[in-house]
Order: structure tokens, then C-alpha cells, then sequence
């Protein structure tokens, strides 16, 4: 259970660190928070043979508001977002999704960036960051560039980021105002691996709803957009009739699979049921009268 | 876990199967395969460097093509242990013309253990299906395939 | 594969010391600074018994390589009493029996400095969730929640002032003299008084179970 050998590279930036990933790149994984690369490498199942850690540049850790969309550095650990007055003011959903991360030791070193381009294809925040449509920034001696949450997972544990870019930044848009969210998650044990998590946005006008956002995890290999169940919320009136009608929408739109934690039918049923109660909950904390 | 699925090409049957036992196609589309060896008729010593991100595992083993039935039906077997684990798998593939291709259907059988399997249980039958899927998209790119 | 010279500064003391990177921080902490207090029980982020505090916060020192930790405060099981005088924490959980084997113990306690730190005032459910990332296969976790309930209540009544520690190190010279038993504590928490009255019935009921066998 201990690691294999490897040097250690230590930048105090992300030049240094872009410039190290050019020269090692398929040899080198990035470090941030290691609470799923250094598990992963104690059982030896992944021997990098150079480790960049990342955890000293200072620069890749903030969080602030611009615009209407949260600015998030790469390093920003889970639990600083999670207990951070502007998250909670500005996007709830991302403040209770983190909530169920794993364990509060883990949010401790996690990191925000690390979470997406680590990509587990049961992991809360690729989930809120494909439903709020969100977007990161990766360097590389290239340059730099922006990839959409629509063509940032590929597929497990696989992001479209080469292996000599470097996330730096998460950008992820506020929710509007008066809008509900909810975040609901089904795991055996309280910080499992979520067997299925939806998160849901509701806003809406005159008792309509203008904006519908769905995203599940744990229901396939990356995250999914339930496109076709918000497409039919916009323009309705809520009513728990048009909940069961989405979450009949959300288990047509997931195509699970099964194993020994849960069956594909039951992650495809549970789907609906959560995207269900999410959609009243979500309403519940929405202002649509207006 | 039990794996099928159905691909089509837009060559005649004989030609899809001629690809499909040929060693140099099978050097080329089996993923992460980095050595095959002939040992005998149909049988062939492998070695495999399989995984997903991060995670690689070196296999050693044996792939086998037998119940062969020209040009419309094989069996594949495959087996191979490394340091994370060990895995067997075997599969049947079955040919038939449609339209003026092949509609070729296969089903199978997967096995993974080791340490890999105790850590990677919720992810691996995802991945083989992916890493199958792979290899038919392989051998399609080269046939001129998806009619 | 090369080697580093790593000072690290744990329970206010400086250690030194020569390791490769791939060394984990438990490993240093309990080879080359000889504090073996801190336990590996799975080493890949699961259990919890490799639990210490880096600057205040709970992490699990077999996912930290050494060579990260070095500038960082680290705190374990080893800096919570003040000579013979238990910490508060550790006071309660001898109280209520919060241990068998003991193997874990170290991982709830530095998780439970941290968690009372943030939340002096839990609920059960709190402590139950600040709790899940450690487990224990002895206890059963009951007497483990009582005794962070009966902390809480003993470091929010005593004399030390844990937040205005910085980073949530107790200073040594504020550990008071050793608390009264804090199930005599008229203020404890109804967790431990609805334990007892269960345990009470489960008593009554194998009692007087045993009497109709008996009377049989």
C-alpha cells in the first residue's frame, strides 16, 4: 500500500507548472487535493512517474463574483466553497452539493478543479457544473483556452483536457434571482459514491417557469443534461402532476449501468424519483409569483 | 458481466470476416495491445497495457479464435493477469449480410478480478463495454463502415 | 528515487528528517518523528485512523506525501493531552467508554477537535455526519457519539476558549484540572439521558426475560 517511486516536481507557478507538464506530459499527473489520485496510487494501480504538485501556486487559490459568474481557482478547496458566504449566496446548489463530497477530511484537501478534471463519473460538482452550464480554463505552453461543460467530459475519469494542460480556473454562473435549486442524492452510506444526484434550478414568472436545469451524476459515464424533461418544463405551470411528468422525462434521458452497489434499473428508477422530489423542492424555494 | 452488442458494415460478409481474423487488424484496433505473438493455428500470446486515465494495468496472456465457421461465426477468448488483476473474457461473433454490408452481432462474457475489480467494481462494466465498443469502431474505420 | 530533507513542525516541536517523496506523511510522521499514535488502518482515504489536523483542519495523512506538509502546523493524537491531564475530548470519550481496541481512536479524536471547533453546538445528527469520514469496528459508534456530545458540553462549560486558539491548537497552559464525570454534569445533552433510558429498557427486557425462562 505504498506508492511506486517518482519525482517530484513542486511549481510556485503556473508557468512553471505548464512548462513542466510540456517537458513530462503522458509521464506526469498534476496534484492538487490527491484525495483521489494518491488513493489510487498507494494501491498502485496508477504509477505516474512524475507527480506536478500544484498545491504551492498561490495564484490558483480564490473565489470571487464577476458579472453574475463565480470565478473559482483550480486549488480552491471544496470545503472553503462549501463554507464560503459568497457560494451560498450567489449558488446554494453548488454549497449543498459539496455538502455531500465525500467526508469533511476529503473536502479539506479536495480542490474544485481537481473534482472536474479528475472527472468521476459519480462526483457532485461535474453534475452542477454540466447543469449550470458552466466553463474552465486550461493552460499549456499552447496557451490558454476555454472548454464549455457541454465538451468537457468524455467519458470515465477522461475530460478532453490534454495531459500537459492545467486547469486553472472554474467558472460557473450564479443562479438567477428568485430561483429554487435542489440538490438530491441516493448513496448507502453518507459520503458513498452517490448511486444517482440530480440538481435542479427553477425559475419562473407569473407562476410559469421560464428556466428549467436538470443535471444528473452517477447515471452513466460523464454527467448528464435531462435537455429534453426541461425543455418541457419551460412555459408550464408547476403542479406535482408535471413533476411526475419530468422525472418520466429524466429516466428516458439516462442509460445507466448496473453493478454490484446498484442495478441499472434501479439507478434508472431512483433517477426519476430524486429528479421528482428535487423539481418540489426546487419550486418550493422558487419566487415565481411575481 | 455479460457484454452484446450489434455493429454494421458497409463491406460483404466475407470481407468483414477476413478483417476480423486477421492478426494485423487485431494488432491494430484490440485497445492497448502492444504485443501479439503467434503460438499456434489461431492462438496468439498477448500482452495488454489496458486502463483509463491514470489507472493503467500491464497484462499478460492469451487470445484464441476458435469454433470457427467461415465466414459467419468465431468465438473469441481472451485471458491475461497483471499486477492489478486478472480477466477472461469470451466472446461470440456472429455475421449476416444486410442491405449490401454485414450486420454483425456480438455477445460475451467478461470477467474481472484483483485489486483492480475490488476498487474499480462501479466503473468496470462502463469500461469494458467502451473498450469493446473501441475495437468494433476500430475495425469499422477500416472496413468503410456504419450503414 | 530521490531523496528530500523535510522539517516538519508537529505538536509545536520540529522534526527533522530525509525521505523520498512518495513517503506519506503518516509514515513520516510515525517512522521519522516517532509519534505512533497516528494509525494507518486502510491508507486510501476511507477509514480515518491516519486522521491529524494541518493547520487546523481534519485531513487524512495517508493521502499527504510528506514533503507537502513541510511549513504547515500539524497537530496529532500526541499534542492533545498536557502531561498527564487529558485533553477535554479524550477526558469524555474515557467516560464513555468511546473505545475498545483504541486502533481508531486517535483518528475520532483529532476529527472531533476539528468538528467541535467548527460546531460547539451539535445535534446528533451533526455529530453523526462530522463523524462519518472515521470508522470503528468495535464500538458501534453510540458511545462514541455520546462522548463528542458530552465534550461539547464540557468544553462549551469549561475554562478553555478553543476558538480563540488560532488554528484550534488547545494551548497547553489553558487545559483545566480534570472535569467532573460528565454524565453528573446536570446539562448534558438528552443524547446521553434517551441512551441510558434505552439501555435501561433493553436491561429491563433481557431481565425479565431471563425471569419467565427461569420461572418456567
Amino acid at each position: 500500500m505504498k506508492p511506486a517511486p517518482f519525482q517530484y516536481l513542486c511549481p510556485r507557478s503556473v508557468d512553471e507548472a505548464v512548462d513542466q507538464l510540456a517537458r513530462h506530459g503522458d509521464d506526469a499527473k498534476v496534484l492538487a487535493g490527491g484525495q483521489s489520485l494518491v488513493p489510487l496510487m498507494n494501491m498502485r494501480l496508477a504509477r505516474p512517474r512524475v507527480i506536478i504538485d500544484i498545491n504551492r501556486i498561490d495564484a490558483l487559490g480564490y473565489l470571487h463574483d464577476d458579472h453574475g459568474v463565480l470565478h473559482v481557482g483550480a486549488l480552491t478547496r471544496q470545503r472553503a466553497a462549501e463554507r464560503s458566504p459568497l457560494v451560498a449566496a450567489r449558488c446554494p446548489l453548488l454549497r449543498d452539493a459539496l455538502r455531500l463530497v465525500g467526508h469533511v477530511q476529503i473536502r479539506t484537501r479536495g480542490t474544485i478543479g481537481g473534482s472536474l478534471a479528475h472527472a468521476d463519473p459519480a462526483a457532485e460538482l461535474t453534475a452542477i457544473f454540466a447543469a449550470l452550464d458552466g466553463e474552465i480554463t486550461a493552460r499549456s505552453a499552447r496557451g490558454t483556452r476555454v472548454i464549455a461543460a457541454p465538451d468537457l467530459f468524455v467519458s470515465y475519469l477522461t475530460t478532453s483536457l490534454d495531459p500537459r494542460e492545467l486547469l486553472v480556473e472554474v467558472r460557473i454562473p450564479a443562479l438567477p434571482p428568485d430561483a429554487g435549486w435542489s440538490w438530491m442524492e441516493i448513496a448507502r452510506r453518507h459520503g458513498d459514491f452517490a448511486l444517482a444526484g440530480v440538481g435542479v434550478v427553477l425559475a419562473g414568472r407569473r407562476g410559469v417557469i421560464a428556466e428549467a436545469r436538470i443535471g444528473l451524476v452517477g447515471v452513466g459515464p460523464t454527467p448528464v443534461r435531462a435537455a429534453r424533461a426541461e425543455r418541457m418544463l419551460n412555459g408550464q405551470a408547476p403542479s406535482e402532476a408535471l413533476w411526475a411528468e419530468a422525472a418520466d422525462a429524466v429516466r428516458a434521458a439516462v442509460t445507466p449501468d448496473g453493478d454490484i452497489h446498484a442495478s441499472a434499473e434501479y439507478r434508472k428508477h431512483v433517477s426519476g424519483v430524486l429528479a421528482q422530489r428535487a423539481l418540489r423542492e426546487a419550486y418550493s424555494r422558487a419566487r415565481m409569483a411575481a | 458481466m455479460r457484454v452484446d452488442g450489434k455493429n454494421t458494415f458497409a463491406a460483404p460478409v466475407e470481407t468483414v470476416w477476413k478483417q476480423l481474423i486477421d492478426p494485423a487488424v487485431l494488432r491494430r484496433c484490440t485497445p492497448g495491445l502492444k504485443e501479439l505473438k503467434e503460438t499456434g493455428p489461431d492462438t496468439y500470446q498477448a500482452t495488454l497495457v489496458i486502463g483509463i486515465a491514470a489507472v493503467k494495468g500491464t497484462y499478460a496472456g492469451t487470445l484464441a479464435i476458435t469454433e470457427k465457421r467461415a465466414p459467419t461465426h468465431c468465438k473469441i477468448t481472451l485471458d491475461g493477469t497483471g499486477g492489478a488483476g486478472f480477466m477472461k473474457g469470451e466472446g461470440t461473433i456472429d455475421l449476416e449480410p444486410q442491405g449490401g454490408g454485414t450486420l454483425l452481432t456480438w455477445a460475451g462474457d467478461l470477467q474481472v478480478g484483483g485489486l483492480i475489480a475490488g476498487v474499480g467494481q462501479r466503473m468496470l462494466g462502463g469500461i469494458g463495454k467502451m473498450l469493446i465498443g473501441q475495437f468494433f469502431k476500430c475495425l469499422e474505420e477500416n472496413l468503410g463502415g456504419g450503414a | 528515487m530521490a531523496v528530500h530533507p523535510i522539517t516538519l513542525r508537529v505538536n509545536g516541536r520540529e522534526y527533522s528528517g530525509q525521505a523520498e517523496a512518495r513517503k506519506t506523511l503518516a509514515d513520516f510522521i510515525r517512522e521519522d518523528c516517532g509519534l505512533t499514535g497516528t494509525h494507518l488502518g486502510c491508507e486510501h482515504g476511507v477509514c480515518g485512523a491516519c486522521t491529524i489536523l494541518m493547520d487546523g483542519e481534519a485531513v487524512r495523512s495517508c493521502l499527504l506525501f510528506a514533503v507537502q506538509a513541510e511549513g504547515a502546523d500539524l497537530k496529532t493524537v500526541e499534542g492533545l493531552a498536557d502531561g498527564d491531564r487529558l485533553h477535554p475530548i479524550q477526558q469524555a470519550y474515557w467516560d464513555h467508554h468511546a473505545l475498545q481496541c483504541g486502533f481508531c481512536t486517535p483518528g475520532f479524536l483529532m476529527t472531533t477537535v476539528a468538528f467541535l471547533r467548527d460546531n460547539p453546538r451539535p445535534t446528533e445528527r451533526e455529530i453523526r455526519e462530522g463523524l462519518a469520514g472515521n470508522l470503528c469496528r468495535c464500538t458501534g459508534y453510540q458511545n462514541i457519539v455520546e462522548a463528542v456530545a458530552a465534550a461539547a458540553e464540557a468544553l462549551a462549560s469549561g475554562a478553555i476558549a478553543q476558538a480563540a486558539a488560532p488554528h484550534g491548537v488547545v494551548p497547553r497552559a489553558a487545559v483545566p484540572a480534570p472535569l467532573p464525570p460528565a454524565r453528573a454534569a446536570a446539562a448534558v445533552d438528552g443524547i446521553v439521558r434517551r441512551a441510558r433510558r434505552r439501555r435501561k429498557a433493553v436491561a429491563v427486557k433481557k431481565t425479565s426475560k431471563r425471569q419467565r425462562k427461569r420461572s418456567r
